[in-house]
């Protein structure tokens, strides 16, 4: 890993709040947050449901906007940017990954993959891709033919593929049991490790913590704690 | 105390504002296809209802008696006839009114009322002014119609020549009458108010301008209950046969009763045939889209299940849900199938010039509209439910499995080298789901289809009109005799300046049978190869008038049950009256009337009255038709001239004024239902896979790209449809036009590439205004919100 990555961040948040919703109804997600987050780090973002974890993670991949604040990507900022621009970042630097892992049902798992690969501007082989998260066999699979781990690697395949500056996930493992959970949390830190890929998880599964560089706590749309791990552990080591 | 809604019933009602737009969609198009059924039934029954009200209000005879002269004392030995239950006598004349220095005369019928009383029969309606002063000869009341149509008005001078003498007469009342809802000009059979007159004279007056001192030469009769009128037309032609009788008709040959009959006949079969069509298009729709919807909420039905709700509950649940969609759809129609059908009914009176309108609706029309759109929305959804059954509640509780595309035929797998992700997501998804697939293709096919056959229903009519006017007759000007002529007249007519080409024609009043089906028509004399006046055959060929025997219109074959080869029997109206046996040689193909053609000398040789024509067609010279009409105006014993533009233009009005007119509401509604299907697939397609949507638009897909997959599956679907819409459209219009086509007129299936070029672009236009308000919705997709649910 070069050393430069550890000077720029790659994204700075600066009071961003969002609210949903007026009157009586009004509900603050983000309540103030102000957030560095250096380039190749691995963060786990924790807290009970409704805490603004992920409200933060959609504003920073360009799904959401914020009431206010700043969130800057490097030197760009995304609060300002229009609708087709932030379609741009999305698909030139992001990756994302969800508890429901949207494949395309109707394409095969290298086909999903290809499906990304196609609009990058500097894309992995999908072959390649597959293979990272030793899929590499089941490439002529459709969804439907695979487990819910399977589908989710290959749902990692497809978010890396494009090789985004950061990948965002959200809940990954929290349709899947402890030991394709752990596999795929493991697929996750090799990306980090070897294409320096910033990664940050959005999970209600404490264990994932041990993992991170950095573990973000949450409560009631703000950061109640920043823990920085100083003995990280491996996907396989980590208790459920 | 206010019942609280069950929370499935908040559930339904949240449910129904949430697919609004939908079940705006889908109740439209259930409300447009009982609209069209209550509306037509509604303005059929009311027609009906309402000729038979005033026929009976105003005394209408049902036996006509026209003799050349009989004494009045006769009159009540026809009374005595057995089954008689009135008679009445008059006197009927011919004339011609002077309508202005340079414009033909126009034929008209005088008729006389009684000096002291109301008519026994045939009643005349006063709408403005009095009746004639007994005594005066000088006062007439006119037929109201003509009055408009030729701007007269009370007061006005009418100049009527009767009987060769000219009279002036002051017009003191205005009136309809039963007997004349519609007029003619001599000849033709399309009615034109200006073109022929009716006017009423007080009995003495009209006896002595016409001779007619104590005596009649038309008697009228009504019948009692159960009377076989046959009989009683027997028995007074037999009685009168001596004063000239010319043959008694009944009512059903009065040619203004035939007309109204045969346009209410030709409303009720338009009506029987026609909202059927497109109730059942409406139903089917119903049924693809409930059922996808349904579809759509499985995961909801699976949840509800799980959480206790029975069976049963969670059917009622759905079944609410599209019966309240039906039942809105069906009600609406039915409001606006009786207002649309009262204006309709509004319009066709001044149409048929009934003086008032007795409504009446078809109850039937409602309980079909109602029974047939809660039936099939319960079908689509009852089906579906019944499969989301087999599964267990404790499927929606997990993670979606995708849906499979590994066992379907792979076409993309085929077309790999061609087709990039997005584009293979189309193919996939047409290859994986063809049922889904072909449910859209034909809902959308069905739009086409009966946008096709409205639009090609109108091409007809014109049609008719080009055929007729166009291709079989050729001729500029027509001129019709009192009486038939020596065939020295046609070179007459040859010698006035400007005249290029005259062609005679014959026509003879006649009753034409064979066993027991009759038509009271005429047998029209044509030269051998006719140039002017053509008959036509099914592929636009003309036909030649053989030397021997009868060629029949199609339609007239049709109501006389008769084929080439076998014998036609012509009672002729007219001269001797003899009764002829001819042999049918020929069917023909036209679009007007119902006429039997000769060739004209064998015509002539066959009633023993050799040489002699009924009238001419004329071609000219553009610049010389005002002299010509002024020469011709003063020929004696011509009875009408009609310029073809006139007849021309009386067509159309007819097509466009009658029932014809139904054709455009038609139009209409294959545009609201083709809309209302095509919106339909469009969104269902973007509710099934809003996921996909989304999933593309986070991972980097613009709006423009996304909307492709979807789009293209609906672009895909249209192109296929419309072939097989093509197809339906031709079966449907071969139903619709039976239906519009009359005794008056006949529209032909024509293959008019406008039409359906016109409807695939109606289509085309509707897909894409439809994929514009899909894309809306599109736009707005929360994509969090779509991704972290499941499906």
């Amino acid at each position: 890993m070069p050393d430069t990555t550890q000077q720029t961040p790659a994204f700075t948040a600066r009071g961003l709040t969002k609210t949903y919703g007026t009157g009586a109804a009004t509900v603050h997600a983000l309540r103030g947050v102000d957030l560095d987050v250096r380039q190749g780090e691995f963060t786990v973002l924790l807290g009970p449901s409704g805490s603004g974890k992920s409200t933060l993670l959609n504003i920073l991949g360009g799904l959401d906007r914020p009431t206010s604040g700043t969130a800057h990507f490097k030197d760009t900022e995304l609060t300002g940017m229009s609708d087709a621009d932030l379609t741009r970042y999305r698909r030139d630097h992001v990756g994302f990954l969800f508890q429901f892992y949207n494949l395309m049902p109707s394409l095969t798992a290298y086909e999903n993959v290809e499906l990304v690969t196609e609009i990058a501007e500097n894309p992995m082989d999908p072959a390649e891709a597959l293979a990272l998260v030793g899929l590499d066999r089941r490439s002529r699979h459709f969804p439907a033919e695979m487990s819910g781990g399977e589908q989710q690697r290959v749902a990692i395949a497809r978010a890396v593929a494009k090789n985004p500056t950061v990948l965002f996930c959200d809940e990954p493992t929290g349709a899947l049991d402890s030991t394709t959970g752990r596999a795929v949390l493991g697929v996750l830190a090799d990306v980090n490790q070897r294409l320096g890929t910033t990664v940050m998880i959005v999970t209600h599964a404490a264990a994932t913590a041990a993992m991170a560089d950095r573990v973000i706590h949450f409560a009631d749309g703000a950061i109640r704690e920043i823990v920085r791990n100083e003995t990280k552990l491996k996907a396989e080591e980590i208790e459920w | 105390m206010v019942a609280v809604p069950s929370p499935l019933d908040r559930k339904l009602l949240r449910d129904l504002w949430r697919i609004k737009g939908q079940a705006r969609a889908i109740g439209l198009v259930i409300a447009v296809g009982v609209m069209m059924l209550v509306m037509m039934s509604g303005l059929v029954n009311t027609l009906d209802e309402t000729r038979r009200t005033y026929y009976d209000r105003y005394r209408i005879a049902e036996i006509y008696v026209p003799v050349t002269r009989a004494p009045e004392r006769m009159l009540d030995r026809l009374a005595a006839i057995p089954g008689v239950a009135a008679a009445e006598s008059r006197v009927a004349g011919a004339a011609l009114i002077d309508v202005g220095a340079d414009a033909m005369p126009v034929r008209a019928r005088a008729l006389s009322i009684p000096d002291a009383h109301a008519s026994r029969l045939n009643d005349i309606y006063l709408t403005a002014g009095r009746l004639p002063r007994i005594g005066r000869s000088d006062e007439v009341v006119l037929l109201e119609g003509f009055a408009r149509a030729r701007g007269l008005a009370l007061e006005d001078t009418l100049t009527a020549t009767m009987n060769g003498a000219k009279h002036s007469f002051r017009i003191t009342g205005l009136a309809q009458s039963p007997e004349f809802l519609y007029t003619t000009a001599p000849g033709e059979l399309v009615p034109d108010d200006a073109r022929f007159a009716v006017f009423w004279m007080r009995r003495t007056a009209l006896s002595a301008a016409y001779d007619m001192k104590g005596a009649l030469n038309e008697a009228l009769m009504s019948l009692s209950r159960d009377t076989n009128a046959q009989a009683v037309i027997l028995a007074a032609d037999l009685l009168l046969a001596d004063y000239g009788a010319a043959g008694a008709y009944g009512l059903e040959d009065l040619p203004s009763n035939r007309f109204v009959s045969e346009e209410i006949r030709g409303l009720r079969a338009t009506s029987a045939s026609v909202p059927p069509i497109f109730l059942g298009v409406a139903a089917f729709l119903l049924y693809i889209v409930i059922s996808r919807m349904v579809q759509a909420e499985r995961e909801q039905i699976g949840l509800l299940k799980a959480f206790g709700y029975s069976g049963t509950e969670v059917s009622l649940h759905y079944l609410k849900l599209v019966l309240v969609i039906a039942v809105a759809g069906a009600v609406v129609g039915s409001v606006a199938g009786i207002m649309s059908g009262s204006g309709l009914a509004v319009y066709y009176q001044g149409y048929f010039k009934f003086p008032f309108l007795v409504f009446s609706i078809d109850p039937r029309s409602f309980v079909i509209g109602f029974a047939v759109s809660i039936l099939t929305a319960s079908a689509g959804s009852l089906f579906v439910l019944m499969r989301v059954f087999r599964l267990t509640p404790a499927v929606a509780m997990r993670p979606p499995t995708p849906p499979d595309y590994s066992r379907a035929f792979d076409l993309a797998r085929y077309l790999h080298r061609w087709l990039d992700q997005p584009a293979r997501m189309v193919v996939r998804r047409l290859t994986r789901y063809p049922g889904r697939i072909a449910g859209a293709v034909v809902g959308i096919a069905t739009g086409l289809g009966l946008s096709v056959s409205t639009l090609t229903t109108v091409a007809g009519f014109d049609k008719t009109v080009d055929l007729t006017f166009n291709v079989m007759d050729r001729s500029d000007m027509t001129v019709a005799f009192t009486s038939a002529l020596s065939s020295k007249t046609l070179l007459e007519l040859q010698r006035l300046s400007g005249v290029e080409h005259a062609e005679p024609f014959r026509s003879v009043p006649a009753v034409l049978r064979n066993g027991t089906f009759s038509y009271r028509g005429n047998i029209e004399g044509r030269p051998e190869r006719p140039y002017l006046n053509r008959v036509i055959d099914g592929v636009q060929r003309p036909v030649a008038m053989p030397p021997q025997g009868v060629v029949l219109a199609r339609p007239l074959a049709d109501i006389l049950h008769l084929e080439p080869g076998e014998i036609l029997t012509v009672e002729v109206r007219e001269g001797r009256r003899p009764t002829l046996l001819i042999p049918v040689t020929g069917i023909a193909e036209t679009l007007l009337g119902a006429p039997a053609f000769m060739e004209i000398g064998s015509l002539s040789r066959a009633l023993k009255e050799p040489g002699r024509i009924s009238g001419a067609l004329l071609t000219m010279d553009e610049a010389e038709t005002e002299n010509i009409r002024a020469a011709i105006k003063d020929m004696p014993k011509v009875a009408g001239v009609s310029l073809k533009e006139d007849a021309r233009n009386a067509l159309i009005r007819l097509m466009n004024e009658g029932p014809g007119s139904v054709r455009y509401i038609m139009l209409g509604i294959a545009a609201i239902i083709t809309f209302g299907i095509v919106y339909n697939a469009a969104r269902i397609a973007l509710a099934e896979r809003i996921r996909d949507l989304a999933s593309l638009r986070v991972m980097g897909f613009t709006r423009g790209e996304v909307a492709f997959v979807l789009l293209g599956e609906l672009a895909v679907v249209t192109l296929i449809a419309i072939p097989l819409g093509i197809a339906m459209g031709f079966g449907l219009t071969c139903l619709i036009v039976k239906g519009f086509s009359t005794d008056i007129y006949q529209i032909p299936v024509v293959f008019s590439p406008r039409s359906y070029g016109g409807a695939i672009l109606a289509v085309l236009g509707t897909s894409a205004v439809s994929a514009l308000l899909v894309r809306r919705d599109l736009n707005r997709i929360d994509m969090i919100a779509a991704l972290k649910t499941r499906e």
